[in-house]
């Protein structure tokens, strides 16, 4: 699995990518849909890099390297995997300058802990959703995007609805205090924990399909 | 010792279907591995490699079933499709080292001595290479992890006549030890003449002979007459075909009979797939 990573980040992920995770510099912007600034590592960065594999022959080269069939899958979703963890972290970081810069609440969700956790699950569920579609084909991109762009937006939608609209969720979610932030930790371990869970049922659905893939 | 078996592999498309192909390959020896375009040769080895799964059948590999064990089994072989054209804008340095991680037995000196041999310059990337080049440094990757196995599809197609020879010498060399075996499928059967010990041919899908180069030879006769022979000789042979002066056909050495009037030779490779081709054709059309 080591030299797949090693493989993916030096052959298939140019490291122009990683410059897409400065998009979390988004959050920035004073009183902002913040739950936009990771989806363009979705929308930008993940379907250029399977654009970029297919272009390069990725599959029939991995294929004869001393591996098997079902890790260069899970290489592949890992080593965006990680790709989604550094963006998190990215914006993890300018979310803070955000609340220590203007110390003001967002009429949608802050930049918060709660915010961090929906994130990872937002990500999550991405993954579920577009990589075990991708890989009925293994090169066919549009249909998977569109389909986890829908579930993505929608989850993202339901965030901020729950923000604005329910009273006790927006307790859970919202706020930038101290406490608040505290109060935040939980949903955070909760959508770290959504974001393993999904990714790891990706990895398993995606490999059962792409082991149905002649090539 | 055996280092290939395959027994009745299978595979059926749409349009093709490669029906209960079985050969095996000992250690020590080459095999070439011919058809025409189309008759299933690349197909039966991305099946025997799992590249493509199989409908049925076994791969046998060192004595071995292959998807038991693929992994270890795959760091005994070396593997050739074509030519490089994966990444082809990175530098070819790049792509070595990063495959040379996934193989236990790399081994740089050999690695370096094929990079000499075939002129390569590490520094260009697959996209300045020429075809042959290509290939040269594809081969290069598949050499130098001390390989028992070797399995080339078409790696001599697109070369010059001296990079070929060069080439099949290579080959001559790498099975001296008696320990390392190669099966190589080609459409250019002179590359067989010289350095295959033994031929598995395959047609439409099914394999037609698999057996001593010399003994494939020696059970065809290519034989030739005029068209009042025709007759006499025609429903024996696979096929035939008729000219202004007569007739050229490909027979069974076994269905030569002492009162045959026709003259017999020895067929070359190419005789043997082209009147198989055209008998399969035959076959097709009045279907």
């Amino acid at each position: 699995m080591k030299n797949l990573l090693n493989k993916e980040f030096r052959l298939v992920i140019n490291p122009l990518f990683f410059l897409t995770t400065l998009f979390g510099a988004l959050v920035l912007i004073p009183q902002w849909v913040f739950l936009v600034a990771p989806t363009y590592l979705l929308y930008i960065a993940v379907p250029n890099i399977i654009i970029t594999a297919k272009a390069q022959k990725d599959i029939e080269f991995t294929a004869l390297l001393p591996v098997r069939k079902s890790d260069a899958v899970s290489a592949r979703v890992l080593a965006i995997a990680l790709l989604q963890v550094v963006q998190i972290f990215v914006i993890a970081i300018f979310a803070m300058l955000n609340i220590v810069l203007y110390h003001t609440s967002n009429y949608l969700i802050d930049p918060n802990v709660a915010y961090i956790g929906c994130v990872f699950a937002m990500y999550g569920i991405f993954n579920l959703v577009f990589f075990p579609m991708l890989y009925k084909t293994a090169y066919k991109v549009a249909v998977p995007l569109i389909v986890a762009m829908i579930f993505t937006v929608a989850f993202a939608a339901g965030i901020e609805f729950l923000v604005v609209g329910v009273p006790v969720a927006a307790f859970i979610l919202d706020g930038i205090s101290r406490d608040a932030l505290i109060g935040q930790i939980p949903v955070l371990v909760c959508g770290i924990a959504v974001f393993i869970l999904l990714t790891w049922i990706s990895i398993r659905k995606s490999i059962e399909r792409y082991g149905k893939v002649d090539l | 010792m055996e280092l290939l078996r395959i027994d009745n592999l299978r595979k059926r498309y749409s349009s093709f279907e490669l029906k209960d192909v079985s050969f095996s390959l000992e250690a020590g020896y080459i095999m070439g591995f011919i058809g025409p375009n189309g008759a299933g040769k690349t197909t039966t080895l991305k099946c025997m490699l799992g590249l493509v799964k199989p409908d049925g059948g076994k791969v046998q590999m060192f004595g071995h079933d292959f998807f038991q064990n693929e992994l270890a089994y795959k760091q005994l072989i070396g593997v050739h499709f074509g030519g490089v054209d994966f990444y082809t804008k990175t530098q070819i340095k790049t792509i070595t080292d990063v495959v040379s991680r996934f193989y236990e037995n790399w081994d740089n000196t050999v690695y370096k001595s094929y990079v000499q041999r075939f002129n390569l310059d590490e520094n260009k990337r697959p996209s300045e290479l020429s075809g042959g080049m290509k290939i040269k440094y594809s081969l290069a990757l598949a050499l130098s992890h001390h390989a028992k196995l070797l399995i080339l599809d078409e790696p001599t197609s697109g070369l010059d006549p001296v990079a070929r020879n060069d080439l099949l010498t290579l080959f001559q060399e790498t099975i001296e030890s008696g320990e390392v075996s190669i099966l190589f499928s080609t459409h250019i059967t002179s590359d067989l003449e010289n350095c295959a010990d033994f031929i598995t041919y395959i047609e439409n899908g099914r394999i037609i002979a698999s057996c001593e180069k010399d003994e494939l030879i020696a059970s065809y006769r290519l034989v030739k007459g005029t068209s009042a022979q025709l007759p006499d000789v025609k429903t024996r042979l696979i096929s035939e075909k008729t000219h202004a002066f007569g007739f050229t056909g490909l027979i069974q050495t076994n269905d030569l009979i002492d009162g045959d009037t026709v003259t017999a030779e020895a067929p070359c490779l190419d005789d043997i797939m082209i009147f198989h081709a055209k008998k399969e054709k035959r076959h097709e059309e009045s279907a």
